[in-house]
């Protein structure tokens, strides 16, 4: 389980975050919702990691890992953006952090294949990523997040930069793979409908604070 | 990269800054306050080397002003066969060695040049050449600033203008002109920055009447061992050239917006006036800045058969080879360089300034105050190479800046949650991404390498010279062979700056943002 304990956070003068708590069980998905710069998107990177807290706790499974580097976490994030790596072609993509557990690349690749076979994305195991749909390349982010059977998953606005259509597909698509693996997810978004559909329980970032919707 | 790791990366290139330049001018002021301050300004002569070197560089900045905004709006506006090819050639005079731009200027104006042989009067005498080639160097760096900036100026604002009962020549004045002005204005400042501070053309060009105050101090040094009146002169102009890049770098700093996504389109010339303009835009820059080029192509094919023969001296082989190995001494160094600047400046604007400093400061002042403070490094090949070093890796560390900038900071924070240290996340994400970057700041440094001039004759032995330096040595001899045989070599060098050119164009289309 993911824990958050008084999570706190200044920015520029001001408190971003304040004494924030939440638990996130397994096979869970919460959403957190709020407009641009109420923190909800630092609150995402203090959990992986990736930004300083000034006070609190994460803990997971009911050890602190507040001091551990993101690399060790074993969590895994996706942008909005997707944050394809455009060096790297579909495949490498998504074997890029096994490669980092510290597989070999040829046994990476081969375990890349077989994921991108699952989500219908073996034809373009070769292709470059900046070549790939919108939808495509949000598939590939997500194949290559789960492959390495991340304890939490962490989403930031991960349908943001897609059309509507595309988006309501989706997402259902999404909610299917995540209750399939079964982790802790932690989903970021502005879009209240999105959030109601992804996830069991919703917060509202209200001040620094969080408030529960649902 | 957290602020304290980014000093730690900084310390490196700080330090070396802080050896190669900063303590030398500190000596140089040591050496120039045995005379009062005002010394320069007091003996005729000196203070007409300042006054003309402030006034050639202003008439530059003039000229590039008067000729390059009109190319620029034409570049920026119109859409005709060849233009992409023509916005490629204007990086060309960027990687050409001041000593290659000096003979293509002789080639085609002076005695015996192409103009002289198609009927016209020969310039050898008068502050012509010299400005002529400056306009040659700058013309180019101001085009490419303005169109840049022309293509920076909103559509909705002109369409805007325009229905606000504007005419297009209203427009250009209250539109096109205020987006333009700070980007010209940085531009201008570079343009005088580099007249004044510049060494090989006007050491060429300026023969003894219109020789600056950078020949003047070599001058003092290598031949009359003036050295409490070089350093005071020196001083002078550190001064003067360090408040303008102070200058510019306030106005670069206010220069890197993001590039507006509703850009005047543009459009094919419709009518003879606007395929004059073009055709006008075009002959500008084959005049100012081509035809040199090709005047040195042209003279040395004439040359006969001697003049080839140089090719295979053992002293131009020698000369080869040490342009070759300091080149290659100096951009391996300038890359650590650069790469740790670059790194550190991420997040310090300050750091980011600090790394146009080298790029204006005078290479003599440079050398000179090398020669003073390290006298008993003299002719050494690590101060030589530090040297070289110090005035190439603002371009590896600028353009790896650029290449970090366009680069997406989620990629790295995708990579750290997929299991990657910050080491690993460097050596798998941020490296080869970085390729086109480094691989076009190390052409640009090695462009600066090996052309580099007044250093070499500051700092360098007898055995060391190099291509520019025996450009210089055949064309202080007289006779019409030895002026052939430096058209040869001046074709050699310009071969090593084509060659540096072609992997700046090709690192440009392998852009993996792109």
């Amino acid at each position: 389980m993911l824990e958050l304990h008084n999570l706190s956070k200044t920015w520029q003068g001001r408190a971003l975050l304040r004494d924030v708590n939440l638990h996130v069980a397994r096979g869970e998905t919460v959403a957190i919702l709020g407009p641009s710069g109420s923190g909800k998107s630092t609150l995402l990177k203090m959990v992986a990691g990736l930004e300083s807290l000034d006070a609190g706790r994460v803990c997971f499974d009911g050890q602190d890992i507040t001091a551990l580097a993101p690399e060790r976490r074993h969590f895994a994030l996706m942008f909005q953006d997707f944050a394809l790596f455009p060096h790297l072609d579909v495949q490498d993509n998504v074997a890029f952090g096994l490669v980092e557990q510290g597989l070999r690349k040829a046994e990476a690749r081969v375990q890349a294949c077989a994921m991108l076979e699952r989500f219908g994305l073996h034809a373009l195991a070769h292709a470059r990523v900046m070549r790939l749909s919108g939808g495509e390349q949000q598939r590939v982010a997500l194949a290559r997040a789960l492959i390495t059977e991340p304890r939490v998953l962490l989403l930031d606005e991960p349908f943001s930069a897609l059309d509507a259509a595309l988006r309501l597909q989706l997402r259902d698509e999404f909610r299917q793979r995540i209750a399939d693996v079964g982790m802790a997810t932690l989903l970021v978004t502005h879009d209240e409908a999105e959030a109601r559909a992804m996830a069991a329980r919703g917060y509202a970032v209200e001040q620094g604070g969080l408030r529960l919707l649902w | 990269m957290k602020l304290r790791a980014s000093w730690a990366l900084a310390a490196v290139p700080l330090a070396f800054l802080l050896v190669l330049m900063v303590a030398p001018a500190l000596r140089l002021a040591v050496e120039g306050g045995q005379l009062p301050w005002s010394t320069p300004w007091q003996d005729a002569y000196l203070r007409w080397r300042i006054e003309w070197s402030l006034a050639q560089a202003l008439v530059t900045c003039v000229g590039t002003l008067l000729l390059g905004v009109p190319v620029a709006w034409v570049l920026a506006r119109f859409e005709f066969a060849g233009r992409s090819w023509v916005l490629h050639a204007l990086m060309l005079p960027f990687v050409v060695p001041n000593l290659v731009a000096a003979m293509g200027v002789l080639a085609l104006l002076g005695p015996q040049g192409v103009v002289q042989a198609l009927g016209g009067a020969a310039l050898d005498s008068g502050p012509w050449l010299l400005l002529y080639g400056n306009l040659f160097f700058n013309l180019c760096l101001v085009v490419r600033a303005c169109t840049e900036a022309f293509g920076q100026v909103s559509a909705s604002r002109i369409a805007a203008a325009r229905t606000l009962g504007a005419t297009p020549w209203r427009v250009f004045w209250r539109v096109e002109w205020p987006a333009v002005a700070p980007w010209l204005l940085s531009a201008m400042c570079l343009v005088f920055l580099y007249c004044a501070s510049g060494f090989g053309l006007a050491l060429v060009l300026g023969g003894q009447d219109y020789a600056t105050v950078e020949v003047e101090i070599y001058t003092l040094v290598a031949h009359e061992l003036e050295l409490a009146q070089a350093a005071a002169l020196a001083l002078w102009m550190l001064g003067l050239t360090a408040g303008l890049a102070l200058g510019y770098t306030a106005l670069a700093r206010g220069l890197a917006a993001p590039q507006r996504s509703d850009g005047v389109p543009r459009r094919r010339p419709q009518g003879a006036m606007q395929w004059a303009a073009v055709a006008a835009a075009l002959w500008v820059l084959a005049l100012v800045c081509a035809a040199p080029l090709v005047a040195i192509v042209a003279k040395a094919l004439q040359a006969g058969a001697a003049a080839w023969g140089v090719l295979w001296e053992a002293g131009t082989l020698r000369a080869l080879w040490n342009s070759l190995r300091f080149t290659l001494l100096a951009v391996g160094l300038a890359t650590l360089l650069g790469l740790a600047h670059a790194l550190a400046a991420r997040r310090s604007t300050l750091l980011r300034a600090l790394v146009f400093l080298p790029l204006v400061l005078s290479p003599v002042a440079v050398a000179f105050g090398l020669l003073l403070l390290y006298p008993q490094w003299t002719a050494s090949l690590a101060l030589l190479v530090g040297a070289y070093a110090l005035l190439a890796y603002p371009f590896v560390a600028q353009s790896l800046a650029a290449g970090l900038d366009a680069m997406p900071r989620h990629l790295g924070q995708v990579a750290r949650s997929l299991g990657a240290s910050p080491w690993r996340v460097f050596w798998r994400v941020t490296l080869p991404l970085l390729r086109p970057a480094l691989r076009r700041g190390m052409a640009f440094a090695a462009a600066t390498a090996v052309g580099e001039f007044a250093v070499t004759l500051f700092l360098s032995r007898p055995e060391w010279a190099t291509l520019t330096t025996r450009v210089y040595e055949y064309l202080g001899r007289p006779g019409e062979t030895n002026r052939d045989a430096a058209l040869v070599l001046a074709c050699l060098l310009m071969a090593l700056a084509l060659l540096a050119f072609a992997v700046i164009e090709s690192a440009k289309d392998s852009n993996p943002h792109a």
